[in-house]
Parts: C-alpha cells; structure tokens; sequence
C-alpha cells in the first residue's frame, strides 16, 4: 500500500545515520514514495541550490495534503512537486527576497529559505520530524498550521506563500486545469446569463478571475 | 539629399499604422520606420494558442528574470509569460526619473507597438473635454472642438470597428458601433440600481475594438480574452490586423524594423523637416532618409524625446520647440481600485466565454453644474466576476474538502477603477538627462511627473462615490483606495507636444502639426493638451486621420 510505503520512507528518513542510503536518488525515492517515475523526472535534481532529498519528500507530502487524490489525480501525481521547486528557484509568488544585482551570489537559493521555514514550523508543531509522523497525524498539524497561518495578520507567512505555489502548480497543470476545473481555449461565444448547475467546475481559463482571485 | 520618399512615419503602433495607411491610400509613398522587430500577424503570435501547463513557469513567468530584467514592465497586469515577448526589457531601454519621483513607463516596442497590448477601449471626447483649459484656465485652450474631431471618429470608427451602446450621453458621446456585448447578470442588475437612485449615471459595457461581427478578413471575437498574446483571428484592432494590410495593399508602403530614429534633420533655407538619421540597433549602420513629410507617432514621450534630440542652430533646444514648451504639461490618468463589493443573491447564475472587456461609468461630476470639490472629473471601469481558483490562495483548509470547495465557481465580486483627468501642468515634464545615456549613446530621456492635490481629491469622491453605488446595488464594500497608482500606471502617458492656438505657447497648431515647421506633425499621445478622463486612443487615430488629409491637401496645393 502506497501509504505505508511513504510511512516508512518518512521514518527512515528520519534517522540521521540511514538518510543519505535510505533516500539517496531521486529515482529511489520515487519507488518509496510510491511515485509516477515522471512526475520526479521534471525535477532539477539539486542543481543550482534546487532541493534536497528531504526537502523533496517534504514538497511531496504538502503537496498531497493539500490537493489529493480524489475523483481526479492530485498534486504529486500531476507533478506539482517539481513544479515548486522551480517555482522557489526562481521566486515566484514574491518567495524571493529582491535580487540586489545582475549576478545569482554563490549559495543562493531562491525561495527555498520559505520552504526551510515551513520544514521548521511543522517539525515544531509536530513535536518531532513531520515526515516521521503518521499520516493523520501530519493532516492535523498541517491543518492547524495552515487554519494559523490564514488566521493571523501576517501576510507573508511561508506557509500562504508555499501554499499558493502548490495551488498554481497543481490548478495549472493538465489534470488540475482541465479535469479537476475546466478549460476552454476558444470559448467562441459570450452568454452573459446562465444557470448554474450545482455540481459546478470553474474555468480555469477564465483569465480575470484567475487574475483577481 | 534625395527625397526616397513623399512621407515618413516614426513608429507602427496605433497611430503610426493610421499615419500609414491614411498617407499610403492618398497616393503617398510612405516609409514607416519601426525601432524593434518584426512581428508577422498570426505566424509570429507564438505563445496564442498556449496552455499554462505548455509554459515553463504556468504563465506566471520567471520572476528572477523580471526582477533582473523587466522591473517595471512585470508591474504591468498584462505583462505574463505569455505576453512578455510583447514588451521592452528594461534593462536594455532604460529611462531616467526626476530625484523624489517614480514613473511606470509601460512600453512595446516591436511591429504594431502597443496596438498589440492595448486595453482596447475606444471613447470619443466631448465637448466638456475640448473645452476644459478654456474653461478652467488649467493648460492651455485646444484649438480644436467636437465637431472638428467627430467626422473622423465616425471615419476610424467604422474602420477599425468598435462594440458599444450608444447611451446618447453627452459626457461620453456616442460612436458608429457595432452591436455591444452584454452586460453580464449582476452588472445588468447593478445598471438599473444605479439609474435609479442616480438619473444622470449609467454604467455601460465598455466600448471596445473587438469585433462582434466579421469586417473585412477579420473574425469576430472569439470570447477567449486574452487579446495581448496577439490576435490570429484579427478580432481586435492593431497595427497587423487593420492598417497595416491596408497599407499595405496600396504597394506604396516600405516598412523597416529594427530601426531607431535618433533625430529629425532640419533645412533651415527651406525651413522644413528634410528627413530622418536612423540607427539599425541590429548592425549599429546609420542611414540617412529624406521625405517632404513627417510623421512622428513614435508614442508621447518617445515622439517628444525625438524632438528633444533634433538639436540644431535653428533649433538648439529641441526641434519645433521655439516657445520651450516641448516636453512640458505631460499627463497620464491618476487611477486605482476605488472599490470592491461582494455582490450576493446571483449565486445560481454564471456566464459563459470571455468578455474582452468590462463596464464603464462615465464622467458624471462638474458637468453642467460644479458638484464636486475639484476640478473636471473621473470616470470609473471595472466589472463583475466570479471568483476561480486563485481565490484559494487566500483561503484556509487543505485536504479533499478544500480540493472540493476550489472546484465550486466562487461568490460575484464587482469592482469599479476610477481614472480622474490629470491636469496640465508645466512642472510634469520630459528632459534630457543631463548625465545618463542609453545604451545607443544618446541623452536619456528624464520623466518628472506627480499626481496632483486635484487628482487625488476627485479620487476621495470616486471612492465614496463607489462604495455609495455598490451599496445601492446590494452589495456588501470590502475594499477602496483613494490614493493614485504611481504616474504611468493607467498607461495613458500623454502631452509634451501640445496644440495651441499660440506659437509662442504651444508646440502644434490645431491640424497636430508643427507651428515651427510645417511638413512636421506629431499625431500620437504626444500632441494632447488635457487628458480628459477617459481612454485617449482612439482620439489619437481620428486626430491621426484628420491630419493625415490635411497634410495631403497641403501637399496637393502645393503650400508644402
């Protein structure tokens, strides 16, 4: 079973000594997690300051946590995991502090500094290493985190921001776009008044309301 | 020096395609010279057809790059990773800003300009804006009135085509429209609000250059709205869907990119333009081209930073810039988001498709009466929509329950933005940096330019007023402000050449040509003496059209 898999991945993962064996690849690791090959392939494996193996099983789990699988494939399954790590990379969704000059310093790692802070916040909300803990266990520290974070003044907390880079990533996708939400590229005709069914998809090609939230 | 050729146009943007076409169809053969590069109508649209997930960054597009490289233009909502090969890199076309101020210079230079990134909104002027300096002594009095303007709003009108309804509003006169797009549940719903509780308002659907019906070899709009990535259906009015195959069909237009127009060369014997000096920012070859005919539509202040540079004896600070006032009394429009309200009871209706374009409340205040506590007005555009996925950024839960909630189509939001007029004033201008240079060696151009105590007043009453509307319409305000964007951020940069009555106090006459010189016109934003409050473009085609004919008859009398 896919979950237990990812429940002894995390475990030994956590262990200092097993950590470099245990998840030494991305290759690997995809097997331990019970991954799509592809969906890691898409990921720029450490280079340039990209993610380590722990923070790439980290991104994994947010990622699920946040979009599972349901009726449709969730956010790992579509790849949203690699698609964030390029996304912290490159600072996007103001993840980045403001370059300072036309040359990247050396150890510069983008946004990755939010995904460090977040590693930190659910290991201390978890009273443990997060990815050790049970998977129920890890959707109620994830969702209290998160009911904290979107209670609370701070605008830029990591979490809204790493959590709008999941959504992007998985809502932007294939799947995310045209299965989970609708897409259509050439609508052809503008009706300005209909009924809305109840079991309604928004478009996700509706490109002011993607805009204006 | 050989005279190649009967006119040239600086610039292929909205005006300088009109300036083309117009000259080009009166039997003129023309030389339009574009400074950045070719982009072929539909082949060259390369991102159209695109999803998110065939992007590398989904669209939202590489922010170390545009923190590096595209600073302001990234500032700009329509500036994506699907539209960015639209507009300039910063860091190659830099611009120097007076000492305490900022400006958002929002640019596209390529074949067709801003014509391919343009709002597409398309509003005659009255007479209350033609006669605005006269009657409140701000700038100086236009030479020119509705009724000089009108046969060529009806004349690019029908060309270019624009949906709209006509309203018979005398702030916001009516055009020669095609049929307009419907306003959608709740903007119907907040209309008949507002006329009822205010006669002398009406929220409109925005007059836009959009085809709601086929006009020769374009396609009516498909309702996809995303008109900035180009348009291969030719449904909205640019530069490659409208003027320049006109122009092009007469076989007498020459058309060069990548060609920078340093300076306009002066005759002082015969007192009269005599050409261009053009750099190829490609190979670094200077050329030379003569023409008994100028045309700058190189856009406001690129037009004006032309004259600035076309020193000489005769003209030491500035071409046509006798009377000093090149440069001065530049405007754009002060906006900003003067509300937002969630709009209930409409939550088991949708739309369908894409409407390119949203509603307008044209300017109601110090009309025919001084109802507001500053002078001329603000109109406001904006428009209701239904919340998608994006709206889940800002909202808690995770797991399956929220993957479910995102699905749904969220809650009716309606905003109104307001743009108050900019006034004239001698202090907002464009110089010659002293210091800096562009990256081809030549004086950068110097924006000063701050929003004034008039500006940010009408501004307090469009918020109030607002928030006053969305309210008798039902709605729940969550949000305003009253204070302007930073100046260029309407993209509604204009002046720095103005039409006067005066030589000594204006750069053009009242047929957008040159006092000083008079085979040199300047038919773009620059030649604009107020701003008026709403969108200025299809002003600029009509005055482009109008002074494309006189122009011809000056030339067919043999005065030029």
């Amino acid at each position: 079973m896919a979950e237990s898999q990812i429940g002894d991945a995390a475990t030994a993962a956590a262990s200092p000594v097993d950590r470099r064996q245990v998840v030494g690849g991305a290759a690997i690791l995809g097997v331990l997690v019970g991954l799509p090959l592809y969906a890691w392939q898409q990921v720029r494996v450490g280079a340039e300051g990209g993610a380590s193996d722990s923070e790439k099983l980290l991104l994994a789990r947010l990622s699920d946590l946040v979009i599972p699988t349901t009726d449709t494939p969730g956010a790992v399954a579509v790849g949203v995991p690699a698609f964030v790590e390029l996304a912290l990379l490159h600072g996007l969704d103001e993840t980045a502090p403001p370059v300072s000059g036309p040359v990247r310093m050396a150890g510069y790692r983008g946004g990755f500094p939010v995904l460090e802070q977040v590693a930190r916040d659910l290991n201390r909300e978890g009273a443990g290493d997060f990815l050790s803990l049970r998977h129920d266990r890890q959707h109620a520290v994830l969702a209290a985190y998160d009911a904290d974070a979107f209670g609370g003044e701070r605008q830029d907390h990591p979490w809204k921001k790493l959590k709008a880079l999941i959504l992007t990533g998985y809502y932007t996708s294939e799947v995310g776009a045209s299965r989970e939400l609708q897409y259509e590229l050439v609508p052809g005709r503008w009706e300005p008044d209909l009924p809305l069914p109840p079991n309604n998809r928004s478009w996700s090609s509706d490109w002011t309301a993607v805009d204006f939230g | 020096m050989s005279m190649d050729f009967d006119a040239i146009v600086v610039g292929s943007g909205i005006t300088g395609g009109w300036a083309a076409k117009e000259l080009t169809e009166k039997g003129l053969k023309v030389l339009m010279i574009e400074r950045g590069r070719m982009i072929e109508h539909g082949t060259d649209y390369v991102t159209e057809t695109k999803a998110p997930w065939e992007m590398e960054f989904r669209g939202e597009g590489d922010a170390e790059l545009y923190a590096r490289e595209y600073p302001v233009q990234r500032l700009n909502r329509h500036f994506t990773e699907f539209t960015q090969n639209h507009f300039v890199n910063d860091k190659d076309n830099p611009y120097a800003v007076a000492e305490g101020t900022q400006f958002n210079w929002w640019r596209s230079y390529q074949m067709g300009g801003r014509s391919l990134t343009w709002g597409r909104q398309s509003y005659r002027w009255s007479d209350y804006d033609f006669g605005a300096n006269k009657a409140d002594g701000y700038g100086t009095d236009w030479p020119i009135r509705y009724a000089d303007v009108a046969p060529w709003y009806d004349h690019v009108e029908d060309f270019i085509g624009v949906s709209g309804a006509a309203e018979g509003l005398p702030s916001l006169p009516d055009g020669k429209f095609l049929p307009p797009m419907a306003l959608n549940v709740v903007e119907q719903h907040v209309r008949q609000a507002i006329a009822q509780k205010w006669p002398d308002r009406c929220l409109t659907v925005g007059r836009t250059a959009n085809l709601t019906a086929p006009k020769e070899g374009r396609a009516p709009c498909q309702y996809r709205s995303i008109c900035a990535r180009g348009c291969s259906y030719g449904a909205y009015f640019s530069t490659q869907s409208s003027t320049l195959p006109a122009a092009k069909k007469t076989g007498r237009l020459t058309v060069i990119t990548d060609s920078l127009v340093e300076a306009v060369d002066y005759d002082p014997v015969r007192k009269k333009a005599s050409g261009v000096r053009v750099l190829n920012v490609k190979t670094g070859a200077r050329t030379r081209y003569g023409a008994r005919l100028v045309f700058l539509n190189a856009s406001a202040f690129n037009s004006v930073h032309i004259l600035l540079r076309s020193r000489s004896d005769a003209f030491p600070n500035g071409l046509a810039n006798s009377s000093g006032v090149l440069g001065t009394h530049i405007m754009d429009h002060a906006s900003t988001l003067s509300t937002m309200a969630i709009m209930p009871g409409f939550d088991d209706r949708t739309s369908f498709g894409n409407r390119p374009t949203g509603v307008v409340i044209p300017r109601f205040r110090n009309l025919d009466r001084k109802d507001g506590d500053f002078t001329r007005g603000y109109s406001y555009q904006g428009g209701a929509l239904q919340s998608g996925w994006t709206a889940a950024k800002r909202s808690a839960g995770i797991g399956k329950d929220f993957k479910a909630a995102t699905r749904k189509v969220g809650p009716w939001r309606m905003v109104f933005v307001g743009f108050a007029e900019s006034l004239p004033r001698a202090t907002n201008r464009l110089t010659l940096d002293p210091v800096k240079l562009d990256p081809q060696g030549l004086p950068m151009l110097n924006i000063h330019f701050a929003h004034g105590d008039n500006e940010r007043r009408a501004l307090t009453d469009a918020k109030k007023e607002a928030a006053a509307m969305m309210e008798a319409a039902g709605g729940h305000v969550i949000m305003g402000f009253d204070e302007p964007g930073i100046g260029g951020s309407a993209i509604h940069e204009m002046g720095g050449a103005r039409m006067g009555h005066d030589p000594q106090s204006s750069v053009l006459n009242r047929w957008s040509q040159a006092h000083d010189v008079p085979n040199l016109f300047v038919t773009d934003g620059a030649q604009m003496s107020s701003s008026a409050c709403q969108n200025p473009s299809l002003t600029y085609m009509a005055l482009t059209a109008r002074a494309c004919d006189h122009a011809v008859t000056l030339m067919k009398e043999g005065t030029l």
